[in-house]
């Protein structure tokens, strides 16, 4: 049986470490880390600017105010990039361009096909939450260079995630079945690169908890502003907790 | 718009009430995928006073369930984030319910206003502890007698005196009630020295010797100590009013002439027309709730849009007669003895 007493010494043992413990950011361990989680958000930043422009090729009408998100993208991709230099760490490009592979072939494969739908919940609710959950999550244990950075990143990507929604709203009804679709096709994906990167995630004071279900209220939010209700959605969501 | 913030009372019934909404995928979830799972908005409510005024609610399930309470980031991460829907879905006035405010206070989240892009705004949430104390007194007056128990000559235990409903209680009782003496249990000296210096009176005991002195027994201690209460030692008639969390008392306590009556809830005039209660496990569950989520109706009936019940200590008997009068206007009774079907205990499923 639960009792307060299971809390209050859960507190008194946990209270001291709780808040702002900051990992060592000089330890070969934190490095190493770093290399590949720092190496996914250079190579997630390259492709959201990639696919931001690649929309703009399905939405010619939409060419100029892509083309500005996808500017955002670089600055973003710089901006880390220069995080990665401060702490003396090479990312691993390699790795996150493999770690990326499922969600860019789904994106590519649906942008050949013009599927402006699907390559929007990618790029737009998926790839956004993700960076959005993971940026929040990162902020409070980042080095306060990398923090910076992180914390004007972060505003940007919302500006993003929105854009995604708003066109998704405005077009709910034709796209609903297409959405459900890439949902099913996709978030499993977004699940199993949280399990992937939950080992380097910890070593930077980052847990795989947090980040899936920071990454479900960011995107939940989304489909609730399409319009999805709340049933449905849960039902949606369960592919990224179910994996 | 008023919120209530609750969760199942263990993670079999958080399964069991999954299922029955249409929710599967979680009912067949394991307690990790509950873990990473987020708060949902899963009923809207409306509820119509006997004054004719009609408000809105909503109901928010944290998706914590009590098997998390070890987690420490877990349990915490739930609350702000029940907290963060909350806000966002524009609700004025929420109540923290069940281990909520519990979770809040002891983790000391006042420290963590900031959930991601959102600053909490204090003034929406309300503990719900002022009508929680309020009814809770109510209750020991409106039944104490029943049982033959004079409170002008009883002694009152209150177990949990120091806390934020058990010091409230401990005030009403001795200015109010006027009940013969109180007996004041806690696990810490200082506060009950502090309690008993600010009330003027009051007997500091151990709660074994409490038990055996008593004539009512107020417990608003979620303590595990319930364990060690021996029924043989408590007087005959004996009240005990479980205004704890879980409420667990009448399988700790049970024997002729032990009354134990489920404290701190209410029962509401007519049918709301929801389905959380019945996650609650409430014996009627269209009208009984908890009496802090019955604060935030409350506070939404009287236009109070503020965190009216906040911290500890800071419940004052001005402020229980205000909500009381709230209470009995829109149509609230305080949960009693003869109640046909007494509400099932925590731990019977
Ligand atoms: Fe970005
Ligand atoms: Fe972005």
């Amino acid at each position: 049986m639960p009792t307060l007493e299971t809390t209050t010494s859960v507190d008194s043992a946990l209270g001291p470490l709780e808040g702002s413990e900051l990992p060592d950011f000089t330890t070969a361990a934190y490095k190493d880390a770093y290399s590949r989680i720092n190496a996914i958000v250079i190579e997630g930043e390259q492709e959201a600017h990639d696919n931001y422009m690649s929309l703009g090729t399905l939405l010619p009408d939409q060419a100029e105010e892509l083309g500005r998100l996808a500017r955002m993208e670089l600055k973003h991709m710089k901006g880390f990039t220069a995080c990665a230099n401060n702490l003396g760490v090479t990312a691993d490009m390699p790795f996150a361009q493999e770690f990326f592979s499922p969600l860019r072939n789904n994106f590519q494969a649906a942008l050949k096909d013009g599927k402006v739908v699907t390559c929007l919940l990618i790029q737009a609710l998926l790839i956004e939450a993700f960076a959005i959950s993971a940026y929040h999550i990162y902020i409070p244990v980042a080095d306060p260079f990398a923090r910076k950075i992180t914390e004007g990143v972060v505003k940007d990507e919302y500006t993003h995630l929105n854009y995604g929604q708003e066109w998704l709203k405005a077009h709910l009804e034709e796209s609903r079945a297409e959405l459900e679709q890439a949902n099913r096709d996709n978030l499993p994906h977004v699940r199993r690169m949280l399990d992937r990167v939950a080992a380097d995630a910890a070593v930077l004071h980052m847990e795989k908890e947090d980040l899936i279900e920071d990454f479900l209220i960011a995107y939940q939010d989304a489909l609730t502003d399409i319009g999805f209700t709340p049933r449905e959605i849960a039902r949606m969501a369960a592919a990224a907790l179910l994996g | 718009m008023f919120g209530l913030i609750g969760h199942s009372t263990s993670f079999e019934s958080a399964r069991n009430l999954a299922r029955s909404l249409g929710f599967e995928e979680y009912a067949d979830g394991d307690l990790d995928m509950w873990c990473s799972a987020p708060p949902q908005l899963v009923e809207r409510i409306s509820v119509t006073s006997p004054t004719g005024q009609c408000i809105e609610g909503a109901y928010i399930d944290s998706v914590f369930v009590p098997e998390m309470l070890s987690r420490f980031k877990t349990a915490k991460r739930k609350v702000l984030n029940a907290m963060e829907l909350a806000q966002k879905n524009g609700i004025d006035i929420t109540a923290l319910g069940g281990f909520t405010s519990i979770i809040f206070e002891d983790f000391k989240l006042l420290r963590e206003q900031q959930v991601r892009a959102t600053t909490l705004d204090w003034q929406r949430f309300t503990t719900g502890n002022t009508h929680t104390a309020w009814v809770i007194c109510r209750q020991v007056e409106a039944n104490a007698p029943q049982l033959g128990i004079d409170l002008r000559r009883a002694k009152v235990a209150v177990v949990g005196a120091t806390g934020d409903i058990g010091s409230a209680v401990c005030r009403w009782l001795s200015q109010r009630t006027g009940v013969q003496e109180l007996l004041l249990v806690a696990r810490r000296p200082q506060p009950l020295a502090d309690l008993q210096q600010e009330l003027g009176g009051g007997r500091i005991l151990s709660l074994e010797d409490a038990m055996a002195e008593a004539d009512v027994v107020v417990w608003v201690a979620s303590l595990a100590q319930a364990s060690s209460i021996d029924p043989g030692r408590l007087r005959r008639p004996c009240l005990m009013i479980d205004g704890g969390y879980p409420k667990n008392l009448d399988t700790k306590a049970a024997g002729e002439g032990i009354h134990v009556l489920k404290g701190g809830i209410v029962e509401f005039g007519s049918d709301i027309g929801w389905q959380m209660m019945e996650a609650a496990e409430m014996a009627n569950p269209q009208r009984q709730m908890f009496a802090c989520f019955a604060e935030a109706m409350l506070l939404e009936f009287e236009g109070l849009r503020t965190n009216f019940s906040w911290g500890r200590n800071n419940i004052t008997l001005e402020k229980m007669d205000l909500i009381g009068a709230a209470s009995l206007r829109h149509g609230f009774q305080a949960l009693g003895l003869e109640h046909p079907a007494p509400v099932p205990s925590f731990s019977s499923t």
